[in-house]
C-alpha cells in the first residue's frame, strides 16, 4: 500500500491555483485543493477538482503515431523522431527555415515553451514561433 | 498585451491576487469571472463582502451581474465607446487624478480631446446603455478607489482589441490606479502558462522576457549562448502562418500541445491550410481534432507526469512535481523537443528541467534571473525577481511605470468589423462555460465535466425565440458568411435580444465555422471570436 | 508524538499512519509507514487540517487488511464514528491518535483554523447569514428575510462541488447532487436553493461539523450553519447526536435485522 500526495499546480486556467495530486499504489486517483496555497487558499473549482480525471483517461495518446495515407500506424520513438527530422530537415533545405513554423503552448511548462522557442530560433533557424493564446 | 505594454511597457497583470481583495471598487469588463476564473472571482466575493463596489459591463448577463451594484449589457464590440463615455463623464465631473496626471503620465491632452467627442448620449446610443449607467459608472469607479479593472477575452478578442486594452489603461491611469494596491489593469490569462509560454519567447518578434529579436545585442548575446547565428527578421503570427500555408511560404508546422482547428477562427479556413502542408507534426495528450490530421503524432506527457514551472496570471512562476510515470510511452514535452532537435543535428541535453530553467534564468536578466528551482519552493515567485535576494513583485508600477512614464492613447470608437444586416440579422458571440475548458480535449473526456455539458448550445433570447418560434432544445441552423452549422437552442435571457452565444468547446458544434478568419486586430493579430453576423432558423423538421 | 508514531509503527499496532508532513513550509498530509519509517521525525499535526479520514475511508476499500492510525481532532473522532455506523471504515481498522484541538481558555491559539470566527464584512452581515451566528439566531429572522440572506449565499456559488468532495463522511457512489432529474446541469449558479437543500438533507446524522465543507468553499457560503440546523432537527426529532458515539442512525431503520415484514407485499400479490 502507498499513498502519496504530490503538489503541483493546476493545468486549467489562468489563475495559478496550488493542488496536490493523490497517488495511491502508483495510481492518481485524485485532486484536492493545497489548504495553505497563496493562491487559492484551500478551495477549487469543478475544473481544478476534476484535473486528475483528463490524465488517467483511457484517450491518452499512449504511443507515437505515422499518418500514412490515411492510416494511423504505432511507431517507436526513434521512428517517429527519425521521420519527423528527416522531414523537417529536406523542407529547410528546399524552402528555406522560413518555411517551418512552430505552434508553442500555453499548457506546457515554461521550460518546455523555452526549448521549443529554442527550438525553432537555433535548430530550425526561423522566428515563426507563436501560440494559440492570441486565440 | 501590446495595449498593455504600449501604455505602462509590461504586458502583464498589473496587481496581485492578494492586494485585489482590498480594492474599493471593481470593473469588471469582458470577463465571465466566475465561469472562466472562480478562484478570483472569490476575492471579488470577499471583498464584496467588506463593502466594495461592484460594476459588471457584459453583453450577457453573467452571474456578478446578479450581485453586481451596477451591471450593464453594452452592445458586443462597443467598449471603447463606453470606456470613452466613462472618462467623459469622469473629466467633466473633475474626478481624474491631476497630480498623478502631471506627475506620472503622458498624452493627456490628447487623450481629454478624444473623449470629449464621447458625451454619454453619443455613448449611450452606440453602445446601448443608459445615460445615467455611464455617469453612474464613472462615479463608482472615480470615487470609490482604488479600482481594480479585470478583464478577459470580451476584451482582447475583437479587431479592436488594442483598442480596447488601451482604453483600460487610460481609464486606470486617469484615476490614478495604476501602481496602487487594489487598482491597476489585470488582464486574467485564460490559459494556465499563457503568461509563461510569452515569457519564455513564443512569439515570434522576441526571445525570452520580451527582448526583441530585432536588437542586434539580442540576437549577439542569444546566438553566442545557443552556438547557432540567429535571425533577426521576426517570424510569422499564427494569423499569418494560416495565409502563409494556404499559398505555400509556410511548408512545415511543429504543433506542441494546440489544437487550433478548434481554437482558430473559420475553421473551413484553417482546415484548407493545414491540409497544403507538406509535413504537420503534433504533439499532445490526446488524439486532438489537429492530432487527427497530422503527419507524424507524438504523445506527451500531461501535468501530474513531469516536472517544470507555470507562470500565472498574476506573474508567479511556480513549480510542478511529477507525481506519477507517463502513461504508455508517452514522454515528457521537453524531452520530446530534445530529441527532434538532436536528430535535427542540434543536440540538445539537459539532466532535467532544473537546467533548463537555469539557462533561461541566465539569459533573462530583468524578470527571472533571481529564479531558481530552490528558491521557488511551493508558494512561487512574481517576476520582475531580477537578482536571486529579490523577493519578487506583486504590484508592477508602483513608483513610475516600467517604461517611464504611463502613456495615454486617445482612442476613437469603431464598429466591429461585421455588423448584423438584413442578411445575416444577429450578433453571435462565443466564450467558455463553467465546467469546460478552452477546446474540450481535457474536460469532455473528464467524467465529472462532461456530466455538466455534455453538447454544445447555442443560447438565444426568449423574445428572439418566440419569433423565430424556437423551443428551448429545438435544433437550429447558424449561418454565417464563412459557413453553416448546428446546435440545439438554449432559450435565456441572460443573453440580449438579437445576439446569440455559443460556448467554444463542442467539435460537433464547432462555432468557428461561423467566426470570421479575416478580421482580427492589425496589431495583437488576435481574431474577432466575440463578434459575428449570423442568421437562424429551425433546422428542417427532422423529428419522430 | 513522533516517538509515538515511530512506536506505533514498529509494532505493527499500524501499518500506515496519516498526518502531516512540512514541504517548504507548507504542511501536506503524509502517510508515515514502516519501511521509511525515518520520515516521522519530520510528522507534524498542523496547523493545516485535510481529511484524514476519507483518506483512511479509501485505503480500507483497497486495503481491508490494512491497520491505519491517524491524527484524530474531536471532529476526526465524530467522522470516525459515522463512518463506523454508516459500515464505510470499520472501528477496528483505526487508531486514532488524538491532537489539542478544542479551544480552551487554557491555550491561547486552539490549534483548529476552523474554530475561529471568520472575518465577516459589513455587507455580509447586512445581506447574507453571517457564519457567527447561532442557529437560534438564524431561527429568529422572519421567514422572507431568512430566505432572502439565504439566497444571497446560495447565489454565489460556482458549482465546484468542493463540500461534497472535502466532507469526510460523503461517501454515495452516485450522488444526488449530480442527479440530472433533481438538478439541472451546466448554468450557474446551480438550481438554487434546491442544489444546497439537497445536500443539506443528506447531512442530516451525517455532518460532523469539521468545518472543512466551509473553509473548502471559494464563495464562503456559512455551510456549517445550514448544516447545523438539519442536525439540530434530528436531535430534536431523534434525540440523536450525530458522530457523539457509535450508536446507530435514527436514520439507519433497519436495525441490526431486517425489520420490515413483506407483510404488504405479499397482499398485493394475492390479490
Amino acid at each position: 500500500m502507498t499513498l502519496k500526495f504530490v503538489p503541483s499546480i493546476c493545468s486549467y486556467c489562468g489563475t495559478g491555483c496550488g493542488v496536490l495530486f493523490q497517488v495511491m499504489d502508483g495510481q492518481l486517483v485524485g485532486t484536492l485543493p493545497m489548504k495553505t496555497h497563496p493562491v487559492n487558499q484551500g478551495k477549487l473549482c469543478i475544473k481544478g477538482w476534476n484535473l486528475h480525471e483528463h490524465i488517467t483517461s483511457e484517450l491518452r495518446l499512449k504511443h507515437p503515431l505515422l499518418n500514412t495515407f490515411g492510416r494511423m500506424t504505432k511507431v517507436g520513438w526513434d521512428d517517429a523522431i527519425g521521420f519527423a527530422a528527416d522531414r523537417l530537415k529536406t523542407i529547410v533545405a528546399e524552402h528555406g527555415p522560413d518555411s517551418v513554423g512552430v505552434l508553442v503552448s500555453a499548457k506546457i511548462t515554461n521550460e518546455e515553451n523555452y526549448l521549443a522557442q529554442k527550438f525553432a530560433r537555433a535548430a530550425v533557424g526561423t522566428n515563426n514561433v507563436d501560440h494559440c493564446a492570441r486565440l | 498585451m501590446a495595449g498593455l505594454a504600449a501604455a505602462f511597457g509590461s504586458g502583464a497583470m498589473t496587481n496581485s491576487y492578494d492586494d485585489l481583495e482590498t480594492a474599493g471598487c471593481f470593473f469588471v469588463i469582458g470577463s465571465n469571472t466566475t465561469a472562466c476564473h472562480p478562484l478570483i472571482a472569490r476575492r471579488i466575493y470577499r471583498a464584496k463582502e467588506r463593502g466594495a463596489k461592484l460594476i459588471v459591463a457584459d453583453p450577457r448577463g453573467i452571474q456578478l451581474s446578479s450581485m453586481a451594484d451596477l451591471a450593464v449589457n453594452h452592445r458586443l464590440g462597443s467598449d471603447v465607446a463606453l470606456l470613452n463615455g466613462m472618462m467623459h463623464c469622469i473629466l467633466r465631473n473633475g474626478w481624474e487624478a491631476r497630480d498623478y496626471i502631471d506627475s506620472r503620465t503622458e498624452g493627456f491632452a490628447e487623450l481629454e480631446a478624444a473623449v470629449a467627442d464621447y458625451p454619454p448620449e453619443r455613448v449611450q446610443a452606440i453602445t446601448g446603455v443608459a445615460v445615467r449607467d455611464i455617469e453612474a459608472m464613472a462615479d463608482l469607479y472615480a470615487n470609490h478607489g482604488p479600482s481594480a479593472l479585470l478583464y478577459a477575452m470580451g476584451i482582447t478578442q475583437h479587431t479592436t482589441g488594442v483598442d480596447n486594452v488601451k482604453s483600460c489603461c487610460n481609464l486606470a491611469l486617469l484615476c490614478g490606479y495604476v501602481g496602487a494596491a487594489g487598482g491597476g489593469v489585470n488582464p486574467l490569462r485564460g490559459q494556465n502558462n499563457v503568461q509563461g509560454a510569452c515569457d519564455m519567447g513564443g512569439l515570434p518578434n522576441v526571445f525570452t522576457g520580451y527582448q526583441p529579436v530585432t536588437v542586434p545585442e539580442n540576437v549577439e548575446k542569444f546566438s553566442q549562448a545557443w552556438g547557432r547565428p540567429l535571425s533577426d527578421k521576426p517570424g510569422l503570427t499564427i494569423t499569418d502562418m494560416v495565409g502563409a500555408m494556404l499559398d505555400g511560404r509556410l511548408r512545415a508546422l511543429y504543433v506542441i500541445g494546440e489544437n487550433p482547428k478548434l481554437s482558430d477562427p473559420d475553421w473551413n479556413h484553417l482546415h484548407h491550410a493545414l491540409k497544403k502542408l507538406d509535413l504537420l507534426i503534433v504533439q499532445d495528450l490526446f488524439l486532438s481534432e489537429t492530432a487527427q490530421i497530422a503527419d507524424v503524432i507524438l504523445p506527451a506527457a500531461a501535468v501530474a507526469e513531469k516536472d517544470g514551472t507555470f507562470t500565472s496570471s498574476e506573474r508567479r512562476c511556480a513549480r510542478i512535481h511529477k507525481a506519477v510515470e507517463p502513461v504508455g510511452q508517452a514522454l515528457s514535452d521537453w524531452e520530446i523537443i530534445s530529441r527532434l532537435s538532436t536528430a535535427m543535428g542540434y543536440p540538445m541535453e539537459y539532466a532535467g528541467p532544473s537546467d533548463i530553467f537555469d539557462e533561461m534564468a541566465s539569459l533573462t536578466p530583468k524578470s527571472y534571473a533571481g529564479m531558481s528551482y530552490e528558491r521557488l519552493g511551493l508558494d512561487g515567485l512574481q517576476w520582475p525577481c531580477p537578482d536571486s535576494d529579490h523577493p519578487g513583485t506583486p504590484i508592477l508600477h508602483t513608483q513610475s511605470c516600467a517604461r517611464g512614464l504611463g502613456k495615454f492613447h486617445a482612442i476613437a470608437y469603431q464598429d466591429p468589423a461585421e455588423m448584423p444586416d438584413q442578411e445575416y440579422p444577429y450578433f453571435l458571440t462565443t466564450g467558455r462555460m463553467f465546467a469546460h475548458y478552452h477546446t474540450g480535449t481535457m474536460t469532455r473526456i473528464s467524467p465529472h465535466l462532461d456530466a455538466e455539458q455534455r453538447r454544445g448550445y447555442v443560447s438565444i433570447h426568449p423574445a428572439d425565440a418566440s419569433k423565430l418560434d424556437i423551443a428551448d432544445g429545438d435544433l437550429l441552423v447558424l449561418a454565417s458568411r464563412r459557413g453553416e452549422m448546428e446546435a440545439p437552442a438554449r432559450v435565456n435571457a441572460n443573453v440580449q435580444p438579437g445576439c446569440l452565444f455559443m460556448p467554444i468547446h463542442f467539435g460537433e458544434n464547432p462555432a468557428n465555422v461561423l467566426t470570421n478568419a479575416e478580421a482580427y486586430d492589425p496589431l495583437a493579430k488576435i481574431p474577432e471570436f466575440k463578434v459575428s453576423a449570423v442568421r437562424v432558423a429551425k433546422a428542417p423538421e427532422a423529428r419522430p | 508524538m513522533q516517538k509515538q508514531v515511530r512506536a506505533w509503527l514498529e509494532d505493527g499496532k499500524v501499518d500506515v499512519f496519516l498526518a502531516y508532513k512540512m514541504d517548504c513550509g507548507h504542511p501536506l498530509p503524509h502517510a508515515f509507514t514502516r519501511e521509511r519509517i525515518d520520515e516521522t521525525e519530520d510528522l507534524v499535526t498542523g496547523p493545516a487540517r485535510y481529511s484524514l479520514e476519507k483518506f483512511a475511508t479509501q485505503i480500507a476499500a483497497r486495503h481491508p487488511e490494512k491497520k491505519i492510525g491517524l491524527l484524530a481532532r474531536d471532529c476526526t473522532q465524530r467522522a470516525l464514528n459515522v463512518l463506523a455506523v454508516w459500515n464505510q471504515l470499520p472501528a477496528e481498522q483505526v487508531e486514532p491518535l488524538p491532537v489539542n484541538c478544542c479551544p480552551s481558555a487554557l491555550k491561547p491559539h486552539a490549534d483548529c483554523t476552523y474554530l475561529e470566527a471568520p472575518a465577516t464584512g459589513e455587507v455580509k452581515i447586512q445581506c447574507g447569514q453571517d457564519p457567527r451566528q447561532s442557529i437560534e439566531a438564524v431561527d429568529a429572522q422572519e421567514g422572507p428575510e431568512r430566505f432572502a440572506r439565504w439566497m444571497y449565499e446560495f447565489q454565489k456559488c460556482i458549482k465546484c462541488y468542493g463540500c461534497r468532495n472535502i466532507c469526510p463522511v460523503c461517501f454515495c457512489k452516485d450522488c444526488s447532487l449530480e442527479h440530472p432529474d433533481l438538478i439541472g446541469t451546466g448554468n450557474l449558479p446551480p438550481d438554487i436553493p434546491i442544489f444546497h437543500l439537497v445536500r443539506a438533507v443528506h447531512m442530516a446524522g451525517r455532518c460532523i461539523d469539521c468545518g472543512l465543507c466551509e473553509d473548502a468553499c471559494p464563495a464562503e457560503i456559512p455551510l456549517r450553519l445550514l448544516y447545523g440546523k438539519v442536525n439540530a432537527i434530528v436531535k430534536d426529532l431523534f434525540d440523536y447526536d450525530t458522530g457523539a458515539s457509535d450508536a446507530l442512525s435514527p436514520f439507519s431503520i433497519l436495525g441490526d435485522k431486517p425489520t420490515l415484514t413483506p407483510a404488504p407485499l405479499l397482499a398485493v400479490s394475492q390479490e
